[in-house]
C-alpha cells in the first residue's frame, strides 16, 4: 500500500504554522475591556533592568506560584491582570491561593496540615508571619550552604512573601483607595507646611498642626518607599544614565518640588478606574503614560514592547510541540521508510528551528549580549547547537537520525530552560566579574557548543543502543551511525578544549591564573578528558562500535555534571549558577544513562 | 651479545610500554577519577589545600569519611598522573615520530599539551600570589600572602628605618629554637589557626600555656582546624619565649596575627618589636589607592564593575604614573600582575590581587599550538568526509 503522505509533505509543518499562528494571534490581540494588554507593555525598572509590568508579573509569579496561571474560577486570566489585582485591588488577590509551602515541617510551623490544599493565600497567611518572620531571621544568619530542606521551604516562602508584598506597593499604597487624592493633599500639605514652618523660624504666629500632619505624611511616605524596588518614574529625557524613582520617592520629591510627576499621578489615576471597573478612563491613562514615555524615554518603550510581544509569543515554549511532532515523524520515517515522512521530519524540524533561532536573537537584542549569559540561557543555546550539527548530520546522512536526535535534544533542553525560568529573571543584569561581552562571546560561546556536541554524540548513542537492544540496526545505519557518533566526538574535542582553553585564558585575564581547579573548570576539563580518552580508546582499537557508543552515553554523565552537577557543590569562584531542586533530576538523568549503558552491555547472540 | 645492547633493548621495550596508547586511555581515566574525586573533596577542605595535597602532589590521599578517622586511601596524584602522562606523550612520539604534513596537525596538538603539563607544573613551583588592601589615600610597598604568616623582628632603632628579620611559618614548630644576634627566641607552641580569649571564659580544650609578658598575658589560646573557605583567613598564634646569651629568660610572649600592634622587648641594647603576621613580600615601588568605585545595576545591590585607580610610585625608575585596575584588566608591571579583587570597608578599602607568575605566557603558547593541530586534523577529516561517496540512505 503506497501512503500518500509523500504528497503531504508540506502538509504538516503548514498545520504546525498554523495552530501557532493562531496561538501567537490570540495573545496579541487587544482583550475586552480594560486594555491590561498595553499597560502590561509599559517599562518600568526592576532587577536591575528596564522591563514590561508584564516581565515583572511573570518572573514573579512563575517564581512563586511556579505557574503563570492563577487557579480559581474568575481568576485573572494573564500574569498582567494578576499583578493589575495585586496593585489595585489587593484586597481580592490576599485571598487567591498562590503560595506553595513545600516541606511538612514548614507546615507544621504555620499550623497546616498536608491534607488541607496545596496552595495557600496571603489572607490565610498573614497570622502565621509572626513566627516566620522569627524563623526566617534565625535562617538567614546561617550560610545558605548549610540550610535544611526544611529551612530553604521557609526561606523560598519568605522571600515569595517579601516579592508578593513589593509588587503590592509599586503601583499604589493599599492602605488608600483615593492615592489621587492623597498626592495632591501631600502635596499642598508640603507647601503650606513650609509656609508655617518659615512662619515659626521667623517668629511669627504659625499653624503647629498644619507641620506635624505633613511630617505624618513623609514618615508614611518614607516607610512606603523601602518597601519597594519597583522604579516606575522615567527620568527626564535628556539624563543619561538617567534614575529611574519609585512611586513612593516619586511623591517624596514632589513635596520638595512642589507638583507630582505626570507617571505617578498617572499610576495613582489607573488605580481607581480599575478599581471602578472604569474602562474608560483606564485605558485614556495607560494612552497618556504610553504617550508621554513616547516623547521622553522611547527607547525603553520601545524595548519593554518588544518584551512584551516575546513573553506574548513565548516561542520556546512554542517550539517544544513542533519538536515533538517532528520527532514521531522521523521515528515513523524508520517504520515505513518509504512514506517520505523523512522530508517532512525535517521540515517540521526546521520550523522549529526557524522559531528557535528567531527567539534566540530576541533575546540577545533585548539583552545586548551574546546568547549565553546564565544557566537559564545555555540551556536554550545547547539545544540550538545540537541542532546545528544534527541537521548538518542529517543534510549529509539523509536518514533522519539526525533528524530525531535534534528534535529529541532540542525538546529536552527546552524543558530544562523551563524548569530553569521559574528561579527568576531570565534576563537579569551580569555580575561584575561576568560583564565582558568579548569572552562571553568566545569562551562561553565555545564551550557550551562543547556541551551540545557531546550532548548530541550521546543521544545518538542511545538511540543506536536503543536500536541495537530491540531488534538489531540495519549495517548500513549502523555505519552512518557510527560516522555520526565519531564525527561529533571529534568536534566535542575540539570545542570542549578550545573552549576549556579560552576559559583558562579568561581566568588568567580576571583573576590572575590560568588554572585554579575549580569545581567548574574541573567539570570542563572532565568532559576534555572524557572524550579524548574515547578518541584515543578508538584509535587503539580498544573498543569498537558497540565500545564507543556506550562511551558516547557515559559523556552525557560527565557533561550534565559540569553543566548542573558542579553548581551544587557551591563553592568556587564560579559558582554564581547555584542551583538545588535540580540535584534530583540530575540524579535521575545519570541514572537512567546507566541504565542504557547496562542494557547495552547484556551480551546479545548475534544472528549467524 | 654486547652488555650494552641488552641495556639498549630493555630501554626500547621500556619506550615501548610508555608510549602505549593503553596507557594513554588508563592515565586519562586515572585523571579525571582523580579530578572528580579532588572537586568533590573540595567541598569538605577548600580548593586550596587540596591543589596542594591531591593536584600537585605524588600521592594524594582520599578519605572517605572526612572527619570522622576514616581510613585514607591512596592515589596517584596530580604530579604523578601529569609526569606519567608527560613520558608517554614524549615516548609515543619518539617511537612513532614521522614528519608527514598528514601528522603534523597530531604533532602540533600533543606538542602543546605537553607544554600545557609543563606550564601548569612550573606554575605550581614558581607562581606566588599575594594580596594587598590599600585603604584610599594611603600607599603601600609590600604584599601579603593571605593563607602564610610569619614571625617579624622588627629593629626600628635607625630613625626614619625598619630592619625587618622575618622567620618563615615552616620553622615554627613546638620546641623550635631561632638563634639571633644576642638573644634566641624559643617557641613554646605553635597554632596554625587558633582562637584567642581571656583566660576567664576558657574552657576544656585551651592549651594550659600562658604568655607573662606583654598584650597576651591573661589569655589562653585553642587550636583550631585550618580554615577552608577561600574568603576566611587562619588566626595564627605563638608562645614565644626570649632568651638571652646567658640563658636567662626575659619572659614569655602570646603573638598572633589578631593584635593589631607589635609587642615589644629590649635585647642586645636595642628595642625589638615582635609580631605574628601575614607574610610580606616587599617591592621596590609603591602603591597608593587615589579611589575606589563600586558600581551597581540601577536599584540593585548586584555589583556592575569595581576599579581601583591608582598611584605607581617607583623611586628607582622615576615613575610617578596613575592608572586604572577594573575587572577583566589588570596592571601588569615588573614581572607582576596586579588584579581588582575585592573591596571592604565601606567602598573606601580595595583590594588587590598580585601574582607573579613567570610562566604566565606558557599557556597562551600552548594553547595556540593545541587549537591549531586540533582545527588541522580536524578540517583533515572533514576534507575525507565531504569527498568519500556519501553512504546510502538507510533503508
Amino acid at each position: 500500500m503506497t501512503i500518500p503522505t509523500r504528497r503531504l509533505g508540506w502538509l504538516l509543518p503548514f498545520l504546525c504554522l498554523l495552530v501557532l499562528g493562531t496561538g501567537a494571534w490570540r495573545g496579541l490581540k487587544k482583550p475586552p475591556g480594560q486594555d491590561l494588554r498595553d499597560f502590561g507593555s509599559l517599562p518600568v525598572v526592576s532587577n536591575g533592568r528596564v522591563q514590561p509590568i508584564d516581565s515583572l508579573a511573570r518572573n514573579a509569579l512563575l517564581s512563586i506560584h511556579g505557574k503563570q496561571r492563577v487557579p480559581g474560577k474568575d481568576a485573572p486570566a494573564t500574569p498582567t491582570a494578576w499583578l493589575a489585582e495585586l496593585a489595585f485591588q489587593p484586597e481580592a488577590a490576599d485571598r487567591r491561593a498562590i503560595f506553595p509551602v513545600l516541606h511538612d515541617e514548614a507546615l507544621g510551623l504555620l499550623d497546616l496540615t498536608v491534607d488541607e490544599e496545596k496552595y495557600y493565600s496571603f489572607e490565610r497567611l498573614v497570622p502565621r508571619l509572626g513566627k516566620m518572620s522569627e524563623e526566617a531571621s534565625r535562617i538567614a544568619a546561617k550560610e545558605p550552604q548549610t540550610w535544611s530542606a526544611y529551612e530553604k521551604a521557609i526561606m523560598k516562602l519568605w522571600r515569595d512573601l517579601e516579592r508578593y508584598q513589593q509588587l503590592k506597593f509599586a503601583f499604589g499604597h493599599p492602605s488608600t483607595k483615593q492615592l489621587e487624592f492623597d498626592l495632591n493633599q501631600l502635596v499642598a500639605g508640603a507647601k503650606s507646611a513650609a509656609e508655617e514652618t518659615a512662619k515659626r523660624d521667623r517668629g511669627e504666629d504659625h499653624d503647629p498642626l498644619l507641620i506635624e500632619a505633613a511630617e505624618a505624611r513623609l514618615r508614611v511616605l518614607r516607610e512606603w518607599s523601602t518597601q519597594t524596588r519597583v522604579l516606575t518614574e522615567p527620568p527626564a529625557p535628556g539624563a543619561d544614565p538617567g534614575v529611574w524613582r519609585s512611586l513612593a520617592d516619586s511623591a517624596l520629591a514632589a513635596t520638595s518640588e512642589g507638583h507630582l510627576h505626570p507617571s505617578t499621578m498617572a499610576y495613582a489615576r489607573l488605580g481607581a478606574a480599575f478599581r471602578d471597573g472604569d474602562t474608560a478612563a483606564f485605558n485614556a491613562t495607560v494612552g497618556d503614560l504610553r504617550h508621554s514615555l513616547q516623547h521622553e524615554r522611547p527607547s525603553d518603550l520601545r524595548k519593554s514592547r518588544v518584551e512584551w510581544i516575546f513573553n506574548q509569543l513565548a516561542p520556546f515554549t512554542s517550539c517544544m510541540p513542533v519538536y515533538i511532532a517532528s520527532f514521531v515523524c522521523a521515528f515513523l520515517s524508520w517504520l515505513w521508510p518509504q512514506g517520505g515522512l523523512r522530508t517532512t521530519a525535517f521540515r517540521v524540524l526546521l520550523l522549529g528551528f526557524a522559531i528557535h533561532t528567531v527567539g534566540l536573537i530576541v533575546r540577545m537584542l533585548l539583552e545586548g549580549r551574546p546568547p549565553v549569559t546564565n544557566l537559564y540561557s545555555s540551556a536554550i543555546f545547547i539545544g540550538w547547537g545540537a541542532i546545528v550539527l544534527s541537521i548538518l548530520l542529517e543534510l549529509f546522512y539523509k536518514n533522519a537520525i539526525g533528524t530525531a536526535v535534534a528534535a529529541l535534544t532540542g525538546f529536552a533542553t527546552l524543558l530544562i530552560a523551563h524548569h530553569l525560568s521559574l528561579g527568576g529573571d531570565t534576563l537579569e543584569m551580569m555580575r561584575a566579574v561576568l560583564d565582558s561581552n568579548f569572552w562571553l562571546a568566545t569562551h562561553v560561546i565555545v564551550i557550551t557548543l562543547g556541551y551540545s556536541a557531546t550532548f548530541l554524540a550521546g543521544a545518538i548513542a542511545i538511540l543506536f543502543l536503543l536500536r541495537h537492544a530491540t531488534g538489531g540496526v540495519p549495517k548500513t545505519a549502523a555505519v552512518s551511525m557510527r560516522g555520526m557518533v565519531y564525527g561529533t566526538l571529534c568536534f566535542a574535542t575540539l570545542a570542549s578544549f578550545v573552549g576549556t582553553v579560552l576559559g583558562g585564558i579568561w581566568a588568567d585575564q580576571s583573576w590572575g591564573r590560568f588554572w585554579g581547579w575549580d569545581p567548574k573548570e574541573n567539570g570542563a576539563l572532565l568532559i576534555v578528558l572524557w572524550n579524548a580518552l574515547i578518541l584515543h580508546a578508538r584509535w587503539g582499537g580498544m573498543i569498537r562500535e558497540k565500545g564507543m557508543m556506550v562511551m558516547a552515553v557515559f559523556g552525557n554523565i560527565v557533561t550534565s555534571w559540569s553543566w548542573f552537577g558542579t553548581n551544587m557543590l557551591g563553592i568556587g569562584l564560579h559558582s554564581y549558577g547555584f542551583t538545588d531542586r535540580a540535584f534530583l533530576w540530575l540524579s535521575a538523568f545519570v541514572a537512567s544513562q546507566l541504565l542504557v549503558m547496562a542494557l547495552a552491555m547484556i551480551p546479545r547472540r548475534e544472528p549467524a | 651479545m654486547k652488555p650494552d645492547s641488552n641495556i639498549v633493548l630493555t630501554l626500547r621495550a621500556i619506550t615501548r610500554g610508555l608510549s602505549s596508547l593503553r596507557l594513554t586511555v588508563v592515565l586519562l581515566a586515572l585523571c579525571m577519577i582523580l579530578v572528580f574525586a579532588a572537586t568533590l573533596a573540595q567541598v569538605e577542605l577548600g580548593i586550596h589545600e587540596i591543589q596542594q595535597t591531591h593536584l600537585r602532589s605524588w600521592i594524594a590521599w582520599f578519605d572517605l569519611s572526612p572527619g570522622e578517622g576514616g581510613i585514607p586511601i591512596p592515589f596517584p596524584g596530580g604530579m604523578l598522573l601529569g609526569s606519567l602522562l608527560l613520558l608517554n606523550l614524549i615516548a609515543a612520539h619518539t617511537v612513532r615520530f614521522e614528519l608527514r604534513m598528514k601528522k603534523a596537525g597530531m604533532i602540533l596538538v600533543h606538542l602543546g599539551i605537553i607544554l600545557l603539563l609543563l606550564g601548569e607544573l612550573f606554575t605550581a613551583v614558581l607562581a606566588n600570589e599575594s594580596q594587598m588592601s590599600l585603604d584610599e589615600g594611603r600607599a603601600l610597598n609590600y604584599s601579603t600572602a593571605s593563607r602564610e604568616i610569619e614571625l617579624a623582628l622588627v629593629d626600628a632603632s635607625e630613625p626614619g628605618v625598619e630592619n625587618v628579620t622575618a622567620i618563615p611559618m615552616s620553622r615554627l614548630r613546638d620546641g623550635a629554637r631561632i638563634d639571633l644576634e644576642g638573644f634566641s627566641l624559643k617557641i613554646i607552641r605553635f597554632f596554625q589557626n587558633s582562637e584567642v580569649v581571656a583566660e576567664s571564659s576558657a574552657g576544656a580544650g585551651f592549651d594550659p600555656a600562658r604568655a607573662n609578658s606583654g598584650a597576651g598575658t591573661g589569655h589562653a589560646v585553642r587550636e583550631l582546624p585550618r580554615e577552608t573557605a577561600m574568603d576566611r583567613r587562619d588566626h595564627s598564634s605563638a608562645f614565644v619565649e626570649v632568651v638571652r646569651a646567658d640563658g636567662t629568660s626575659l619572659g614569655t610572649w602570646l603573638l598572633t596575627n589578631g593584635f593589631p600592634a607589635p609587642q615589644s622587648f629590649d635585647a642586645s641594647g636595642r628595642s625589638w618589636g615582635m609580631a605574628i603576621r601575614q607574610r610580606r613580600f616587599y617591592h621596590p615601588f609603591s602603591i597608593r589607592l587615589l579611589d575606589f568605585t563600586h558600581d551597581r545595576y540601577l536599584g540593585t545591590q548586584i555589583p556592575k564593575n569595581f576599579s581601583s585607580r591608582i598611584r605607581l610610585e617607583n623611586p628607582e625608575t622615576g615613575e610617578h604614573r596613575e592608572t586604572l585596575i577594573y575587572m577583566n584588566h589588570p596592571l601588569r608591571y615588573q614581572g607582576l600582575t596586579f588584579y581588582q579583587a575585592g573591596f571592604a570597608n565601606d567602598d573606601r578599602t580595595s583590594i588587590l590581587q598580585i601574582v607573579r607568575n613567570p610562566v604566565w605566557r606558557l599557556p597562551y603558547l600552548a594553547c595556540g599550538m593545541v587549537g591549531l593541530g586540533l582545527v588541522w586534523i580536524f578540517s583533515q577529516h572533514l576534507a575525507k568526509a565531504m569527498t568519500r561517496k556519501r553512504p546510502v540512505p538507510s533503508s
